[in-house]
């Protein structure tokens, strides 16, 4: 059985979660609803990472692929889609900033969040509606 | 694009886990399938019709035909 892409999924969201905790209960001061909002999304985003990799499981226990011509196309329209829409959002993240007051740092760490939610949502609007030849 | 592929797993008493193993994709396809929310390659389309022992037009029917 090949499980390296869920081994893969699974280590990378547990080190996204590890280093999360440590940055949220390692804050010294005071946390601001800012940061809360921004450690939901990223469980949320580790959710999605553990649901993959036990799918990924569940398919090598199964004996079925992990991988085939539909799943492979769901990932390559999920990553075409998420790349031309984060596009937009870092043109919104630039006009934004000069309107609100933000570091650099806050602007990279929303747009590289962002980013990951772009490409979450796509991939169930795709697994939802499906790959047909339009 | 629509198909006949319940119909005639069904005739063969085939599960839709069954074609997919013999088709060598994820079940998950097959369902996607049969809900014509995918249109399979030309290989895919074809090995599907060699588990039913029909040429490929008599599963895959164009909706312009």
């Amino acid at each position: 059985m090949n499980m390296k892409r869920g081994i893969v999924a699974l280590l990378v969201s547990a080190i996204v979660l590890a280093t999360t905790a440590f940055w949220f209960f390692g804050m010294e001061k005071s946390v601001n609803p800012h940061e809360i909002v921004s450690f939901g999304i990223i469980v949320v985003l580790v959710g999605f990472g553990i649901w993959f990799a036990v799918r990924r499981f569940s398919s090598a226990h199964s004996g079925e692929p992990q991988e085939d011509e539909l799943s492979k196309k769901i990932v390559q329209k999920t990553a075409a889609w998420s790349y031309y829409i984060s596009l937009y959002m870092w043109v919104f993240m630039l006009w934004l900033k000069d309107r609100v007051e933000m570091d650099t740092e806050e602007v990279l760490g929303a747009g590289i969040l962002s980013m990951a939610v772009i490409f979450m949502l796509c991939f169930i609007f795709h697994r939802l509606r499906g790959v047909r030849n339009e | 694009m629509n198909n006949r592929i319940r119909e005639y797993r069904a005739r063969l008493d085939l599960t839709q886990e069954d074609l997919a193993r013999k088709v060598n994709v994820r079940r998950e396809t097959i369902v996607f399938l049969e809900k014509n929310k995918y249109n399979p390659s030309l290989r895919l389309a074809h090995d599907i019709a060699v588990v039913f022992g029909v040429p490929i037009e008599e599963v895959f029917v164009f909706e312009n035909d």
